[in-house]
């Protein structure tokens, strides 16, 4: 019974802090149609920042990654405005190849600045717990879950009760709807991106402080949060939420009941599982298409 | 992946140039030897000093006048720690490159796919890392290892250590954690047998994939078995995961042997500076050893690259002293020539002395070793010894 609440425990706080790495790409993917293959990139180079800030102040890393949801907004809208929207305006699926592109360059130039070895931020609680009884709670996972969650449900209010947020929301209904009640479209897709680049910087800080990364992990962080999404459904907020949750818990139960050597291939089982059952994901609807747009 | 771009760059001009030359200029055309490391990739951070460490080697041999009177050129590429990316690029160094040596890449597992390839182009092939027994079970006759042994003979020293602890001091029962790779399951099997004829008896066996980045739940396991000994089978940073992942779960193993992890540079600052205490590992190679040519080798890297040389570094820098030595000795290209002088001769190294067996596995012993006051101290065998305290309570985290 420990043992599974245990486990249960590892599954959940994990699962938040991938729900909070994926939200951005599932919105950016819901509202703009655009697969942000360089999401993991912008994970890990908030990951890098982080490291490097906290190595030079001694600021304490979570925090450190709240300040940068600033600098990554904006990195997210300098990439929107230099790549994405030039390339959307050719031909929408090039953004798949374009992302791709960027991530790739990415990883090569932060190797160039900071090398290729691996980096974690270790603040004086990354490798301390609080017990429970029989049960041990990570400290360094839970205040990166705990603010994982707390950031998820700021972007809900912000989605649900801001101007911004309706502008988001009806463009991704109809983008040519919004345009003609008055919605600056453009100046919202852009905006769209630049959130979905913010939520790296927490997610990217979480990661800096819980797992060693290196400047092409990248590769293992948008595998993952590709699985959750489709697990998902591709542009669902909820659909994140619970796909992020359910691969957490998966990976657990699997090494602490099966094999260990199994956890890895978790999230591709259960792909398999959700393409042959319900192909639109858990929460994704099948999408109306909208022909000047699709 | 820029680095190794532009490395590749840099080496395909210096073809370009060679192709141009008369034939009279032949001989003053460099030697190309080519190579391909994981340089990105989960073992990157040991790829690169194991780079470092070819390169110090380069420009050592180039200083004393080159290789058989030529100026000594790599020609590296980039696996990404990928065995189909691995066997594509020897094969496309040795027949389409036509490069004039080659030299080895890291780890069993990408040895294990890139030994074969050498083997079927009657290349010689000196590689710095990859004990696993499966890459000499073929029999390979162009294959030699430059660590000191295979890990056949990697554990004897740690073995060896418990034999002679005091009874009250040998732990009862020991757990594995090992990523799945041929050199750490082979480990793993040989200290099953080994330990439990010493009466040690395992109570785990638990074995994770190369991209694992979830430990919590598997090192739970471990915690849960409650074991005297840890035996942290692991390849590079995921050693320090399943570190970090103990002191998170307040698990503290009296005893901690993990392979390969404690030599990676990342690894104090990985774990925690203090946390090292008592923790055991193998050593291929010791700074402070006394081999000939050992002492300059450290100062020398440590003055080109501004770092102590890691372990890696010292294996690629000793694969590169055992190529040119027997080169030097055949007096010409000629690889089957170069292998049958190596099976018959003992080579010097900043290892110590190498020999090989008929399949190219190395006839010397690793050392043990142990974190004492945040140094690796050696400890076995007694002869090698830098010092005489051993610490068999390691203290807790």
């Amino acid at each position: 019974m420990t043992l599974l609440a245990q486990t249960l425990i590892f599954g959940l706080l994990t699962g938040g802090v991938y729900a909070l790495m994926s939200s951005g790409f599932t919105l950016t993917f819901g509202v703009m149609r655009v697969i942000n293959l360089a999401h993991g990139a912008l994970l890990i180079v908030a990951a890098f920042f982080t490291w490097w800030l906290w190595d030079r102040t001694g600021i304490d890393p979570l925090l450190l990654g709240l300040g940068l949801t600033v600098v990554m907004y904006g990195i997210g809208w300098v990439l929107y405005k230099t790549v994405i929207a030039r390339v959307q305006r050719i031909d929408p699926e090039l953004t798949l190849v374009a992302s791709f592109g960027v991530a790739v360059a990415a990883s090569g130039v932060l190797s160039l600045i900071w090398g290729t070895e691996a980096r974690a931020a270790t603040p004086s609680y990354f490798n301390t717990s609080i017990s429970l009884g029989e049960i041990v709670i990570p400290r360094a996972q839970l205040y990166a879950c705990v603010g994982a969650v707390l950031l998820l449900a700021a972007l809900y209010a912000l989605l649900r009760g801001t101007f911004v947020g309706r502008s988001i929301r009806a463009c991704a209904t109809s983008r040519n709807g919004a345009a003609l009640v008055g919605i600056d479209v453009e100046r919202t897709m852009a905006q769209m991106f630049a959130i979905g680049a913010a939520t790296t910087a927490f997610g990217g800080a979480a990661l800096a402080v819980l797992y060693q990364f290196v400047p092409d992990s990248h590769y293992v962080w948008i595998g993952r949060v590709l699985c959750i999404v489709v697990l998902g459904g591709f542009g669902s907020f909820a659909g994140a939420a619970a796909g992020a949750v359910i691969l957490g818990i998966g990976e657990a139960l699997t090494a602490a009941y099966w094999d260990t050597r199994w956890t890895t291939a978790v999230p591709y089982l259960l792909i398999i599982a959700i393409l042959i059952l319900r192909p639109q994901g858990l929460f994704g609807a099948r999408h109306r298409l909208e022909g000047a747009t699709t | 992946m820029v680095a190794a771009a532009a490395l590749a760059l840099t080496a395909a001009a210096c073809g370009a140039d060679g192709g141009g030359g008369e034939s009279g200029a032949a001989s003053k055309e460099p030697l190309v030897i080519g190579m391909s490391l994981p340089l990105t990739g989960p073992v990157a951070d040991r790829a690169k000093p194991g780079l470092e460490g070819y390169r110090y080697w380069v420009d050592e041999i180039n200083r004393k006048g080159g290789m058989l009177g030529r100026q000594v050129k790599l020609k590296v590429l980039d696996d990404g720690f990928d065995q189909r990316t691995a066997i594509s690029d020897y094969t496309k160094l040795i027949g389409q490159d036509k490069v004039d040596l080659i030299l080895g890449t890291f780890s069993s597992d990408l040895n294990l796919a890139v030994a074969p390839i050498a083997e079927r182009y009657k290349y010689v092939y000196v590689e710095p890392s990859g004990g696993a027994d499966e890459i000499f079970e073929r029999n390979p006759k162009y294959l030699f290892f430059a660590q000191p042994a295979t890990t056949q003979k990697l554990p004897k020293q740690f073995v060896e250590m418990l034999k002679r602890a005091p009874a009250d001091q040998r732990p009862k029962t020991v757990a594995f954690v090992t990523v799945d790779d041929p050199n750490t399951t082979q480990l793993e099997e040989i200290l099953k047998r080994d330990l439990g004829a010493l009466g040690i008896r395992t109570v785990l066996s638990s074995t994770y994939a190369q991209d694992a980045t979830n430990f919590d739940a598997i090192v739970n396991r471990v915690k849960r078995a409650n074991p005297d000994l840890v035996v942290s089978g692991a390849v590079a940073q995921d050693g320090i995961n399943v570190v970090r992942s103990m002191q998170k779960l307040r698990f503290s193993p009296k005893m901690l042997y993990q392979v390969n992890a404690p030599t990676d540079p990342a690894y104090a600052d990985g774990i925690g500076e203090g946390a090292t205490e008592g923790i055991l590992t193998y050593l291929g190679w010791s700074a402070e050893a006394d081999y000939p040519g050992n002492r300059e080798f450290v100062a020398g890297y440590r003055k080109q690259f501004g770092a102590e040389p890691s372990e890696d570094a010292a294996n690629s820098y000793t694969a590169g002293q055992v190529l040119a030595k027997a080169v030097g000795e055949v007096g010409k290209l000629d690889q089957p020539a170069i292998a049958k002088w190596l099976h018959a001769n003992t080579v010097e190294t900043i290892v110590g002395p190498l020999r090989w067996d008929a399949a190219g596995r190395s006839q010397g012993e690793m050392l043990l070793a142990q974190f004492q006051d945040g140094k690796l101290r050696v400890i076995g065998p007694p002869s090698a010894a830098t010092t005489e305290k051993v610490i068999y309570d390691k203290p807790s985290w």
